[in-house]
């Protein structure tokens, strides 16, 4: 019992002492939070935790950077339970698409109004990028990274099909419908795949038409989404479907990469994650790239990517310097290495990106854009969705879906 | 005397309290805590306020459209897959409590679906399934019987079907197990004066076996029914919801409202009309029974 008590003694002592060590370490330094979703065993966070952030520290010897890896669709639900709790990090990198939802909550630092620097810090980032962090006239994060879809094609089923690759819409009306029907073993085989009828997948045929969603503000919606391009694109799009010419979106489809990989689908319009799928999956099929086909609105395609936001109860000095490293030219330079491609312009100039496999995107990064930012975007493209759904099976037409989408979507932008 | 019974409710209270707070915590609270959540205004725009809204989140979940249609799919998973795992795995235990030999074998492989992972069986359903499926090429291909591929998965019944059939294939095995423990706790003696009266195998069946196990169906149906109200893995997994939500049953709903459109108030609201809806089902559940017995 002796024995015991005394062992218990020297362990509390040893305790207090590690303890009050601690304390006095963290008594100079400013450690700051910073959640993120690059998967923990990714290049990306192998950039991030050795290179990047010794970096920073080195930089700023008074601030210490605690980054937490956090899975895509996890970051997003501990943010919105963490608000609750009063446990949100100093910065985290966002997907741009929640955005809209955490400054409606009230947590995001609206970063034009809390720095003093922050037109010259914004003015080395693309503009387009830029423009996925504006909600109601502020600016709520500065853009970290970004992505757009273009066209991937079949070489040998264009060929095949004697088509060119299509610059315009109408020459992609032609070519979707020629390359549908059968292949030389009897399968079915599509001119177009579409994975899913998402604004992700339907925006870029609204604004190459000339259609829009909302106007410039994100208040209204009629006369907008109803308004005739738009309804053009989506008549276009259905017919396209109802006569066999585009799928993918169904639940028994063959999934995308499995069915253009196999040559089942002669196009589609992805990102440049897929470059890298195509080589690991089907390194034996030829394909090649090109921008979306422009119609009267041009060649637009839509924007994806993160952002890098403040939450409210962040150390903001120390946070902002964080933030302005990583979209500075030396952090964007390095993690375009891995294949993040950089928003800093002078980052976007580097050999490392004009050499790299998603170096095709870059222009269409240029005039892509970005979905609404209003928090109620994942309801507005859930009623987008289900509508589309009645158009392709012929339950609605174009014009009676979109005028009611129109109607439910400016109750949810009031 | 009366001190130690007080001594022995002192100790009773001391054994008692850290069970009692444990469910306290992680049971009672939550489900005050959720219900409170219920009748306030929880999504993007008040997560950080939560002002208190009444029943409005009650009369959203009623008006909307979408819910009656998962309402729908739920109700009519549960009628189908609790009577049709039921049937069969009791008529698997009878044939089972027949056999002398290989009886354990046979156990064994009824058994299996339910040990194997709903999603692993999900993922396996939908590649069978698939409109490029094993299903379509074997009655295309193999059997002739079709002339183009069926899009099993694509349409809100079909769909549906397919989870239903996968929920069956999975149920089997436990019934099995709960049906064939109760059919060996029958009294022998009970068929030997059923066959002295003149009792063939049918009415065997149903005037002495189904009563004797009558407590075990009640308990198997309402385990089953909400089982069936909570089905979540192979929707998700199967259809994903697809076509437009007409495949969504109560679960995958409820979490899509939460996770995706951040309108927590919405989907406690809808879990508390779930929970009153099984509560009232048992309730209904119950009676029948027991006024069969009377």
């Amino acid at each position: 019992m002796r024995t015991f008590k005394k062992i218990l003694a020297v362990m509390l002592a040893c305790m207090m002492l590690l303890s009050a060590g601690s304390a006095l370490a963290e008594g100079e330094a400013v450690t700051i939070n910073f959640w993120h979703h690059y998967s923990a065993q990714s290049a990306e966070n192998e950039t991030l935790m050795n290179v990047l952030i010794p970096a920073f520290e080195k930089e700023n010897p008074g601030i210490k950077v605690n980054a937490v890896s956090h899975e895509w669709a996890e970051l997003h639900d501990k943010i919105l339970v963490s608000a609750n709790s009063n446990a949100l990090p100093d910065v985290a990198r966002c997907d741009i698409a929640w955005l809209p939802e955490f400054q409606k909550m009230g947590v995001l630092v609206a970063l034009d109004e809390a720095m003093p620097d922050f037109a010259e810090v914004s003015g080395k980032l693309l503009d387009s990028a830029m423009s996925t962090a504006v909600i109601g006239g502020h600016y709520y994060a500065l853009a970290l990274n970004t992505n757009s879809k273009i066209v991937f094609y079949n070489k040998a089923m264009l060929e095949a099909a004697g088509v060119e690759v299509p610059v315009s819409m109408d020459a992609w009306i032609e070519a979707v419908k020629k390359l549908s029907g059968e292949n030389a073993n009897g399968q079915q085989v599509w001119g177009w795949n579409e994975p899913a009828l998402a604004g992700w997948n339907i925006c870029p045929f609204i604004w190459s038409f000339g259609g829009a969603l909302t106007n410039e503000d994100q208040t209204v919606a009629t006369g907008y989404i109803n308004g005739s391009e738009t309804v053009k694109a989506i008549e276009t799009f259905a017919e396209l479907v109802k006569a066999g010419a585009i799928t993918g979106f169904n639940a028994g489809d063959i999934p995308m990469t499995d069915g253009f990989g196999t040559g089942r689908y002669a196009m589609m319009l992805e990102g440049p994650w897929k470059s890298a799928e195509l080589a690991g999956a089907y390194p034996d099929v030829a394909y090649g790239t090109a921008p979306i086909p422009a119609g009267e609105g041009g060649s637009i395609s839509v924007l994806g990517g993160e952002d890098i936001a403040m939450f409210n109860s962040a150390n903001k000095e120390a946070a902002w310097k964080f933030m302005q490293f990583m979209t500075s030219e030396y952090a964007e330079t390095e993690m375009a290495k891995c294949g993040q491609i950089p928003v800093n312009k002078t980052a976007l100039e580097s050999e490392t990106v004009k050499n790299a496999d998603y170096a095709p995107f870059i222009e269409a990064i240029q005039t892509a854009k970005a979905r609404p930012t209003v928090a109620a975007w994942s309801e507005m493209d859930n009623g987008l969705q289900v509508a589309l759904h009645a158009v392709v099976t012929g339950e609605k037409t174009a014009q009676e879906a979109m005028d009611e989408l129109a109607s439910a979507w400016d109750a949810l932008l009031k | 005397m009366i001190t130690k019974s007080r001594v022995n409710r002192i100790q009773i209270l001391g054994l008692l309290t850290p069970g009692l707070l444990l469910f306290g915590m992680f049971t009672v609270y939550p489900i005050i805590r959720l219900f409170w959540m219920s009748l306030c205004d929880m999504s993007f725009s008040s997560m950080l306020t939560q002002p208190y809204a009444g029943m409005m989140n009650y009369r959203e979940v009623f008006q909307d459209t979408t819910f009656w249609t998962v309402f729908i799919n739920s109700v009519v998973y549960t009628l189908i897959t609790v009577p049709g795992q039921m049937a069969l795995g009791l008529f698997i235990a009878i044939l089972l409590n027949g056999i002398r030999r290989f009886s354990v074998t046979f156990r064994v492989i009824n058994y299996l679906p339910v040990v194997t992972s709903w999603v692993i069986a999900s993922l396996v359903f939908r590649y069978i399934f698939n409109t490029e499926g094993l299903l379509n090429y074997f009655l295309w291909k193999i059997l002739g019987i079709t002339s183009s591929n069926i899009r099993w998965l694509d349409t809100r019944w079909s769909g549906l079907s397919v989870a239903m059939i996968l929920g069956i294939w999975k149920g089997i095995g436990w019934n099995m197990v709960i049906f064939l423990a109760a059919l060996q706790q029958v009294p022998q003696d009970l068929y030997e004066a059923a066959e002295i009266d003149g009792c063939g195998g049918w009415k065997k069946f149903t005037c002495v076996t189904l009563p004797a196990i009558r407590g075990t169906i009640l308990f198997a149906l309402i385990e089953l029914t909400i089982g069936g109200f909570n089905v979540f893995t192979s929707i998700k997994m199967i259809t994903g919801g697809k076509p437009a939500h007409q495949t969504d049953t109560l679960l995958t709903w409820m979490y899509y409202k939460a996770f995706s459109t951040g309108k927590f108030g919405y989907a406690a609201a809808l879990s508390f009309v779930m929970a009153l809806s099984l509560g009232l089902l048992a309730i209904v559940q119950f009676r029948m029974m027991r006024n069969k017995n009377e």
